[in-house]
């Protein structure tokens, strides 16, 4: 059977398949809405996304930090450009300031995305805490929701008390 | 403190063991690369920053455990020479010792663990112990690790891990290595397969001085390229399997080959025991080429058993700058090779005395 294009009934010629979001797209299309679309290009393949409508990959290394990068790293004046031309950083605030740059190289130079290994232990007890502030603070709020004054005084007092021992592992 | 002189005069503790482990994993090393938070990394921070960052990290390392009559120095009180010995003994890397202002490495007597400040990373942390020994390298760099993180603020994030210099140390900053020598292999042409397998399962081959750098002497480097995904024990894990396989492969090439070839195997060993013994000049990529040969057919009982521990040693003392500090001097290329040459006959000269004494009146 003839496969015709997506787009404008033509014959298609290019097949274009994508994973995004862990569902499979395919789409079929001619020489000529190829091209204008980018697909042909490898650089054009994030036009083609946008094109297509399909979502941007989850920045899923960019970790507690935003996904952005800035032209400049305020905390060391290193910029986007150093670091595209030399491949290192130019301190540890960067990989906020180009975690956008940086998580798209992450997946070729590692096998994950995410640090499982060791980390300071004063650092796994400072993240047990707000892990558990956290999950108060949700508490907290359907309590008052809830009218349940009585149990948000406690969780309230339980909060303050976590609040003090954070500062002291921290300081 | 310990000198450097004093330094040079003893080796390593991982340099002396000798055994069946030592036949083809000769050492293992692992470094963790650490940084200050929120200071500029070496590559780009200004020189006073540098010096601040060295300042700051010198004193806390002389205090370690093990460390106090240990051998410690800014790297720009070295000269080129002393440098290159230490990247010899692989105590500092090539990259650190081009780099010299703000720049240190920390070292303990027995030259196990090697700290070095204002490398790539403001801290690396190296431990290195005989034959396939990962874990307990790995050991005795974390409880450094440990010991400072109480007193340092290291540059963490939960997510990320450490946060190093170049994005390809992320995560645990840690790069685990095993030195293995595999003639086996390369004789019976098994090699290339080898290491194309090993680069399959994403583990990084390299020459004998890392990045970049030409196998000579049959020595490869085996270690982990990713660093970020994966814990420490699990990377160590994956990494010792490996190691492994490939020892008992090389193991497995020098039977089948002392019993399908042993002409050949002999021919190679015996021309190499020829040329060393009586060779006058010879350079270090010849010399490393037939120590290995000579080491082989030592581990192979072809030649006497000793002569591992003095090829071992050898392959050590015959490097450019190691030379010329026995020497005492710089020395010229052609100058280097007629001194190789003697060193290496005198190290052999008890367990294999050359028939034909042709030294005349020249030395």
């Amino acid at each position: 059977m003839l496969m015709k294009c997506d787009s404008c009934q033509e014959k298609a010629t290019v097949f274009y398949t994508q994973v995004a979001d862990g569902k499979l797209k395919k789409f079929v299309l001619c020489e000529a809405c190829a091209q204008a679309k980018g697909i042909t290009d490898p650089e054009g393949l994030l036009m083609a996304e946008e094109l297509l409508g399909a979502a941007p990959p989850k920045p899923e290394a960019a970790g507690v930090f935003p996904f952005e990068s800035q032209d400049k790293c305020k905390g060391c004046g290193f910029t986007l450009e150093d670091f595209r031309k030399v491949g290192r950083l130019g301190c540890p605030d960067c990989y906020r300031a180009f975690s956008g740059e940086i998580s798209q190289r992450l997946p070729s130079m590692h096998k994950g995305l995410s640090h499982t290994g060791y980390i300071p232990e004063g650092l796994v007890k400072q993240q047990a805490l707000r892990y558990e502030l956290s999950n108060l603070t949700t508490q907290l709020e359907s309590a008052v929701s809830e009218e349940n004054y009585e149990e948000a005084a406690k969780i309230r007092d339980r909060m303050e008390e976590l609040e003090k021992g954070e500062e002291a592992v921290t300081s | 403190m310990m000198r450097f002189a004093t330094l040079l005069k003893h080796p390593a503790d991982w340099m002396a063991a000798q055994n069946e482990e030592t036949s083809v994993v000769l050492t293992s090393r692992v470094r963790l690369a650490r940084n200050i938070a929120h200071a500029p990394f070496p590559g780009w921070a200004r020189k006073k920053e540098r010096q601040a960052v060295r300042e700051s990290l010198q004193g806390k390392l002389e205090s370690l455990p093990g460390m106090k009559d240990g051998f410690s120095h800014e790297l720009s009180d070295l000269d080129p020479l002393q440098k290159q010995v230490l990247v010899e003994r692989h105590l500092i890397s090539r990259e650190q010792a081009a780099r010299s202002e703000g720049s240190g490495s920390v070292v303990n007597r027995k030259q196990t663990l090697s700290l070095m400040i204002n490398e790539e990373d403001h801290l690396r942390i190296q431990a290195i112990r005989p034959s396939l020994q990962l874990k307990e390298a790995y050991k005795l760099a974390h409880s450094v690790d440990r010991k400072l993180e109480g007193s340092l603020e290291f540059a963490v994030d939960p997510k990320l891990g450490y946060l190093t210099a170049c994005p390809t140390n992320l995560g645990t900053g840690m790069r685990a290595s095993s030195m293995l020598h595999l003639p086996g292999l390369v004789l019976s042409d098994q090699i290339g397969q080898v290491l194309k397998g090993i680069n399959k399962l994403g583990l990084a081959v390299r020459g004998l001085y890392g990045e970049g750098t030409e196998s000579l002497g049959n020595l490869y480097q085996i270690s982990n390229q990713s660093t970020l995904g994966e814990s420490e024990e699990a990377i160590l894990d994956r990494l010792t399997k490996v190691i492994g396989d490939v020892a008992r492969y090389e193991t497995q090439a020098r039977r089948r080959l002392i019993v399908e070839d042993p002409v050949m195997v002999k021919d190679r060993i015996g021309r190499a025991a020829g040329t060393l013994t009586y060779a006058r000049i010879i350079t270090s990529k010849e010399a490393l080429n037939h120590l290995s040969m000579l080491r082989l057919g030592a581990d192979l009982d072809i030649m006497p058993g000793e002569l591992v521990e003095i090829c071992d040693r050898l392959f050590m003392e015959t490097q450019p700058a190691h030379l010329q500090w026995s020497a005492g001097k710089k020395l010229q290329p052609e100058a280097r090779d007629i001194l190789r040459a003697q060193m290496i006959r005198e190290h052999l000269h008890s367990s294999l005395p050359p028939a034909i004494d042709i030294s005349g009146k020249e030395n």
